[in-house]
C-alpha cells in the first residue's frame, strides 16, 4: 500500500460505548495503527486534523448545531462511515422521537433546569438523515470484529458488506435453545445477524440492536406474536428500543 | 453381518477406555437443557442415549459450520498451504436416519469433483449407531428412510433392557470393539426387531416416496408456495438444522496486518435471501415462495431423482425448528391435497 488512510474519529450524543470498543482493541490496536493513521480521535488523543480519508462518525444528530459539524466533517472526508447504531438509526436516544412534545422530554429528563439553553434538543436523527453516508456499521456497540472487518475491506479496495441474514442462524450454529421454545419473544428472525447472536446465547432475546435484515417479514412476525399472545405494542416497544423501525439500512 | 451382545455396564466402561487411549476424538449424544446435542465426551456418564433428536445432526463433524481450507499470503502466487484437519472422531449414538444422511452427504462430495476435506474425515471416522429409544413428534423417518443407513454405520446399537445387542456391520466396526467384553447373542431375531421398532413415529409422508418426485412436479404453479412463502422469515433455521443439507460458501479471511489470508468454508443455506444473490445484485430467487418451494424440491425432486433416496430422512428437526411453523415437509404435502 502506498499511504495510509487518514482516519479520525468523531462523536455525536450517544454514550461513547462505540469509541470505548474501539480503545478497547487491546493488541489489534497496534496492528490497526499500522493499517490506518489515525489523525483525530478526541477520546484517546490530542490533535485536530484538516482532511480525512475515512471519517468514523459515532452518535446521533439531536440539535441544529450538530448537523453544521457533521456538514463540515463531510466535506473534509473522502468517506464517511455511520459507526455505531446511534449514528446508524439514531438508536436509544430515538427513544424520545416517541414523544409527542420535547419540552416535555427535557422537562422528564431535567425537571426544573429543563429550560437551560445548552439541554436544547430536537427529534432525533440518524447521521445519514443529515449527509450522505458510505458506510454503516451497526450494533449497541459495535462488534470490534465486525469493525476490524470492515476497515481491512475498505483499505484492500473492497465494499464491506453486512450480513443480510437473520440472528437465528447463528443461534442455529451455535446449538442455543431457542428463546421462544422457551416461552420468550426474541426479534432474532428479523434482527441483521453479525454480532454471534451474543444475547440469545447468554439467555436475553434479541433486541435487534443491529437493525433488521434488508427485508424483514413483519407480516409473519405479526402472526407470530398473535400465536404466542403478545400484542403489537409489546414488540413496537421492543423494536423500537434502537430505533430500527421503521427504516431498514442497507 | 454378526450379531453380538454386551451388557450396559460394560459398554459404558469400554467408552471409558477408548475416551481415555485418546487415540480418537470421542463424541456422543449429551443433554443441554431439555434438548440433546453431539459433543465431546469426558466420561461415559456424559452420554444419553434414550435421546428424542438432537439440535443439530452430527455433519458437523465433517462439513464443520466454519472451516479453513488453506492459509496464503496476499498477492504472492503459489504461497498457499492446505489447512487439514482429519483427526479421527468416533461418535456414539447417531440415530438411523442421521446415518441415513450423511449416506446422501457422502454421496454428494464424491460424485464429480470429490471434496477430500469431507471425505478424509468421514474415512477417519467411526459411527456408532442406535435405534431411537424416545419418542419424538415431528420423526417420519419410517416412511422415507429404508435400509441405506447400514451403508455408513459401523455398528448398531440396540437396547435390550440391561444389554445391547450390536449388529456389527463393517469390518472397522469389528475391530474397534476388539477388547471389549463382548458376548455370544441369544436374542432371536424377532425380540431384536420389536426392540429396533419400538418407537413408532406419529407422523408419516403423506404421500407415498416413491410418486412424491412426480406429485410435486404436477405441483409446480401451486398455491401452496406463496402460502408458505408469505409467512418464511428467510432465517434459514431449516436448512441449518437439515441432515441432509450441505451447501456452503467459500471466502477470503485476510489477517489485520494484511500479510496472511485464510480460505474458509462456511454453512450457507437457500433459504437465507442472499443465498442466490450473484453479480451485478442479480438474485435469481428473490421471492419466499421461489426459496420455499426450491428447497421443497430439493429434497423431494432434486436428489432422489440424482441418488435414487428421498433427499429427506425424516428427522423433523426443520419442524421444530421453524419459528413459524411451517418447514416440515408433510405440511406441504398436506396443503396441496387439501387445496387440489
Amino acid at each position: 500500500m502506498s499511504k495510509k488512510p487518514r482516519a479520525a474519529f468523531f462523536d455525536f450524543a450517544g454514550c461513547e460505548g462505540c469509541q470505548l470498543q474501539v480503545a478497547n482493541l487491546e493488541e489489534d490496536i497496534i496492528k490497526l495503527l499500522e493499517l490506518v493513521e489515525v489523525v483525530e480521535f478526541r477520546e484517546v488523543m490530542t490533535g485536530e486534523a484538516e482532511e480525512y480519508d475515512i471519517a468514523f462518525v459515532e452518535g446521533s444528530i439531536t440539535r441544529k448545531s450538530d448537523e453544521n459539524r457533521l456538514k463540515d466533517i463531510r466535506e473534509r472526508s473522502k468517506l464517511v462511515v455511520a459507526y455505531g447504531q446511534c449514528a446508524v438509526s439514531g438508536g436509544i436516544n430515538r427513544l424520545k422521537n416517541n414523544w409527542s412534545s420535547m419540552d416535555d422530554v427535557k422537562k422528564c429528563v431535567y425537571g426544573d433546569d429543563s429550560n437551560l439553553a445548552h439541554l436544547d434538543t430536537y427529534p432525533t436523527r440518524g447521521i445519514d438523515e443529515v449527509v450522505e453516508v458510505d458506510l454503516y456499521i451497526p450494533g449497541c456497540p459495535i462488534d470490534r470484529d465486525e469493525f476490524l472487518r470492515m476497515v481491512k475491506e475498505l483499505c484492500l479496495g473492497k465494499t464491506p458488506r453486512l450480513p443480510n441474514h437473520p440472528v437465528c442462524v447463528e443461534c442455529k450454529l451455535k446449538e442455543n435453545i431457542c428463546l421462544f421454545d422457551q416461552g420468550v419473544i426474541c426479534l432474532g428472525p428479523l434482527a441483521r445477524a453479525g454480532c454471534g447472536a451474543r444475547c440469545p446465547s447468554n439467555g436475553s432475546p434479541c433486541e435487534a440492536c443491529r437493525g433488521t435484515v434488508e427485508n424483514p417479514n413483519k407480516n409473519a412476525m405479526h402472526e407470530i406474536l398473535d400465536k404466542y399472545n403478545y400484542t403489537v405494542e409489546e414488540i413496537r416497544r421492543t423494536i423500537n428500543l434502537f430505533g430500527v423501525n421503521p427504516e431498514v439500512k442497507k | 453381518m454378526d450379531i453380538l451382545k454386551i451388557s450396559k455396564k460394560d459398554f459404558l466402561s469400554f467408552v471409558d477406555r477408548k475416551i481415555s487411549e485418546k487415540k480418537s476424538r470421542i463424541v456422543g449424544v449429551i443433554q443441554k437443557g431439555f434438548h440433546y446435542v453431539f459433543d465431546d465426551l469426558k466420561s461415559s456418564g456424559d452420554l444419553s442415549l434414550d435421546y428424542d433428536v438432537t439440535i443439530l445432526p452430527p455433519k458437523k463433524y465433517f462439513q464443520p459450520p466454519k472451516e479453513v481450507l488453506l492459509k496464503f499470503v496476499p498477492k504472492k502466487a503459489d504461497s498457499y498451504i492446505s489447512v487439514n484437519c482429519y483427526d479421527p472422531v468416533t461418535i456414539i449414538g447417531i440415530h438411523y436416519y442421521d446415518l441415513a444422511a450423511i449416506y446422501m452427504m457422502d454421496r454428494a462430495f464424491s460424485d464429480g469433483e470429490r471434496d477430500e476435506h469431507y471425505l478424509k474425515k468421514r474415512e477417519n471416522s467411526l459411527l456408532i449407531g442406535i435405534y431411537p429409544l424416545k419418542h419424538y413428534k415431528y420423526r417420519f423417518s419410517k416412511s422415507v428412510v429404508k435400509d441405506q443407513y447400514y451403508k455408513v454405520a459401523d455398528l448398531m446399537l440396540v437396547d435390550m433392557g440391561e444389554e445391547y445387542v450390536i449388529e456389527v456391520v463393517s469390518e472397522k466396526g469389528k475391530n474397534y470393539l476388539k477388547g471389549s467384553n463382548l458376548r455370544k447373542n441369544d436374542y432371536s431375531l424377532k425380540e431384536i426387531d420389536q426392540a429396533k421398532t419400538r418407537i413408532k413415529d406419529d407422523q408419516k409422508l403423506p404421500v407415498s416416496v416413491d410418486i412424491a418426485s412426480e406429485f410435486l412436479t404436477r405441483n409446480y404453479y401451486h398455491s401452496v408456495w406463496k402460502y408458505f412463502g408469505d409467512k418464511c422469515f428467510s432465517c434459514g433455521s431449516c436448512v441449518f438444522v437439515c441432515p441432509t443439507c450441505y451447501c456452503f460458501d467459500v471466502m477470503e479471511e485476510i489477517d489485520l496486518t494484511l500479510s496472511e489470508g485464510k480460505r474458509i468454508k462456511v454453512w450457507d443455506g437457500c433459504m437465507l435471501e442472499d443465498f442466490a444473490l450473484v453479480a451485478d445484485g442479480n438474485n435469481f430467487r428473490r421471492d419466499r415462495a421461489e426459496r420455499f418451494r426450491h428447497r421443497t424440491f430439493r429434497k423431494v425432486k432434486y436428489l432422489p431423482d440424482k441418488y435414487r433416496y428421498f433427499g429427506c430422512v425424516g428427522c423433523g428437526r426443520c419442524a421444530d425448528a421453524c419459528t413459524a411453523d411451517i418447514a416440515g415437509p408433510n405440511k406441504v404435502f398436506k396443503y396441496i391435497l387439501e387445496n387440489q
